[in-house]
């Protein structure tokens, strides 16, 4: 693998903590150094438990310090995860067998074996989420405690879902961990960037037209479901938004746009803007492996492909973290992607839904507006 | 959280070598740190890094190279990562390159050493370091500033000091030199060089020319013990803190330069009784420390601070108003420690 300068996506162990740390009956412990510890811990704003192993481990062990921490958490009612980084990994020391003792769920996620992707699905792979065949409601997937919008996103679904009369089965993965085993058999998805792969899939919630074939799919296996006060609901919203996206077009042009997420999302804001904005879609730096789309797109990883995409195609608006808002200069800016530091955040706000939408066309405008220069 | 930490695991808790480094080797200009291990490490600190700049009002975005290992690597070593990635680095037009490796790196035996020893037209500086492998936080500090500074040679000193080790991360970094700043212009001598905070490498070559060097805290003094091995420079142990540790430090600072203090000492001590006058109502409070309170020296100047002003001190855990952890730097910092106190005693 080539050099990274400032890598802009965290490792396999983070994704794996992310997972976890989102079902309330499970304790989450980091088998690593301190530094494994904290970044996650600050990112994800869980409560996350650590061995802080040091080098007398390496060299002696590190089973009396696992069971010393792993003893003082047991005994609490709650399941223990031990997720273990980059040097316990390669150590070759048996933890299964040393954690016999325990009813402990092991999760070898070293850093170096992926991104934060790959780390989420191997965790929740590793809790084995079953289908209970008489579960009634819908599963929502792609619920990452490292999505920033991952909280406002469950709000806005399950007020979805409740309109429509469905109910909410496993959120994957924010719930309680006994139901990873009790899911229901119909899956809706938020980011399909962290897909859980459970039961049927019926579709995504990222913007109307998903969130329309969505309902319409889950009316058809939800006989006594209520879908159409969503779709009166979708078709009030969306004129809303053609109002105020002809408006700004009276008086400016579209915008050109470089979006910089993960893939689903990205792909989500680059046909919202194009749809209700006739914007240009530059080009998006898709921050994990691209799939196939109809707008230019490549993978970058380092803040230098960011700012050398910028450099290239000149957009009028950049959308990402605060890393691109570090360099995309005087340009209109909109954050979308984590991290999304040196601003204050405090209500959830969502992405999917149809709230999702009418936030980022919002955002959009705003900023559009706010950096076309003013009439003396 | 229940982590059972042993009195001699207090390291445990001391936070990552590689981001103390990091801490110290973004703040040189025109450099790039290479981090020897998976692209993880290296995004972490990016991240703390940027977001900690950004607190600061400022847009931090150091040159953090990671030589990306991935499993492969591990298993058959990196060397050829870091040598491809130092390589790649040197062509780039950089005043020195700082080099340091993470536990992975460590634990697998990579030879950092033999690839930098290599000649790469620009200056490699090998910090070490290796996450919990290499002790703390404060030990990445520590090495960080040692191995900068064998970068330097002694040369003619001059009537100036050096400001050696300010937290770079802390959110009041700025306020803390500004009245280090105000107290040394009491005395009139200037700084030569803040080592390390927003230098040029150039720059660093001046650290020898200073008569004295003002550690930020006691913690350092291995780095100051270095510094007057090298330069023969003598230091003082930490930052002003609280009202008698600043008199103490005008003092100590004249002394160092055979200046009379008296009259700047007078000058503090009129300043100090009239920001204690503005916390008057203060005067016969009751309160506690927060028991997170540790740091000796921030007990000691927060206790003198309570007893001028005649508050009623109780044990740490008591009922009254706990007032929150401080290390008060110079009368500015007590003055800021006393709004905070004011509004938690009011709160």
């Amino acid at each position: 693998m080539p050099e990274c300068t400032n890598p802009l996506w965290p490792c396999a162990m983070t994704g794996a903590a992310a997972c976890l740390a989102g079902f309330d009956g499970l304790t989450v412990v980091i088998h690593g150094s301190s530094g494994c510890y904290y970044y996650p811990t600050t990112l994800l704003h869980a409560p996350l438990h650590g061995t802080f192993i040091l080098e007398h481990e390496i060299i002696f062990g590190s089973e009396d310090r696992l069971n010393e921490v792993i003893g003082g958490l047991s005994g609490r009612g709650k399941r223990i995860a031990v997720i273990t980084t980059c040097v316990p990994a390669i150590l070759g020391e048996d933890i299964r067998s040393m954690l016999e003792k325990h009813d402990v769920i092991l999760v070898d996620s070293p850093g170096f074996s992926g991104d934060v992707e790959a780390g989420y699905k191997n965790a929740l792979s590793i809790l084995a989420p079953r289908i209970g065949p008489d579960v009634r409601g819908v599963n929502i997937d792609g619920v990452c405690l490292f999505d920033p919008f991952y909280a406002g996103n469950v709000q806005e679904i399950t007020r979805l879902l409740s309109m429509a009369r469905i109910p909410v089965g496993t959120i994957f993965s924010h719930d309680r961990l006994e139901k990873v085993q009790h899911a229901s058999p119909y899956t809706i998805g938020t980011n399909e960037d962290f897909a859980s792969g459970i039961g049927e899939y019926c579709g995504g919630t990222l913007g109307f037209r998903a969130i329309g074939a969505t309902f319409k799919r889950l009316g058809e296996v939800f006989a006594d479901a209520d879908v159409d006060r969503v779709f009166l609901e979708l078709e009030q919203q969306e004129e809303r938004i053609v109002r105020a996206c002809d408006k700004y077009l009276l008086r400016f042009d579209p915008p050109s746009v470089a979006i910089f997420a993960g893939f689903s999302y990205a792909v989500h804001v680059a046909g919202t803007l194009e749809k209700y904005l006739d914007a240009d879609i530059r080009c998006i730096g898709s921050r994990n492996a691209p799939g196939e789309s109809k707008y230019p797109v490549e993978q970058v990883t380092g803040l230098e492909g960011v700012r050398s995409l910028i450099r290239q195609h000149n957009p009028d608006l950049v959308m990402g973290s605060s890393f691109e808002r570090s360099v995309c200069e005087a340009r209109a800016f909109t954050g979308i992607t984590p991290p999304l530091r040196g601003t204050v955040r405090l209500a959830p706000s969502s992405f999917a839904g149809i709230n999702g939408t009418l936030s980022l066309v919002e955002q959009v405008l705003n900023t559009c507006m706010d950096q076309k220069p003013v009439k003396s | 959280m229940s982590l059972n930490p042993l009195p001699i695991h207090t390291s445990r808790f001391g936070g990552c070598t590689l981001t103390g480094a990091l801490s110290v080797t973004t703040h040189v200009r025109n450099t790039a740190s290479i981090v020897h291990g998976p692209k993880g490490c290296t995004h972490h600190n990016f991240s703390l890094l940027h977001a900690t700049g950004l607190d600061n009002e400022t847009v931090t975005l150091p040159a953090l190279i990671s030589t990306a290992l991935c499993e492969s690597d591990i298993v058959f070593g990196g060397e050829g990562a870091l040598l491809r990635t130092l390589d790649a680095v040197a062509e780039r037009d950089l005043d020195a390159i700082f080099v340091l490796s993470t536990c992975i790196v460590d634990t697998i035996g990579d030879d950092v050493a033999a690839i930098c020893c290599r000649e790469y037209g620009v200056p490699v500086v090998i910090v070490p370091t290796a996450g919990f492998l290499g002790g703390t936080f404060q030990n990445g500090v520590a090495n960080a500033l040692c191995a900068i500074a064998g970068t330097a040679a002694p040369g003619p000193v001059n009537d100036c000091v050096n400001i050696i080790g300010e937290k770079n991360l802390e959110y009041e970094v700025e306020e803390n030199y500004a009245e280090v700043i105000r107290l040394l212009g009491t005395l009139g001598i200037p700084v030569n060089l803040r080592f390390v905070h927003d230098i040029t490498f150039d720059e660093i070559g001046m650290l020898g020319a200073a008569r004295l060097n003002i550690l930020r805290e006691p913690a350092l003094m291995p780095v100051g013990n270095y510094l007057k091995q090298r330069f023969g420079t003598p230091f003082i142990p930490t930052f002003p803190l609280g009202l008698s540790g600043t008199l103490s430090f005008v003092e100590a600072v004249a002394g160092t330069f055979g200046i009379d203090s008296s009259h700047a000492v007078e000058k503090e001590r009129l300043f100090q009784r009239d920001t204690l006058a503005g916390f008057s109502d203060l005067k016969g409070m009751d309160a506690s420390f927060d028991p997170a309170m540790s740091d000796p020296d921030g007990v000691y100047s927060s206790s003198e601070v309570a007893e001028a002003l005649r508050m009623h001190m109780k044990k740490p855990g008591t009922s009254c108003v706990p007032l929150g952890p401080g290390t008060p730097v110079g009368t500015t910092g007590v003055r800021r420690m006393l709004h905070r106190w004011r509004r938690q005693l009011h709160a």
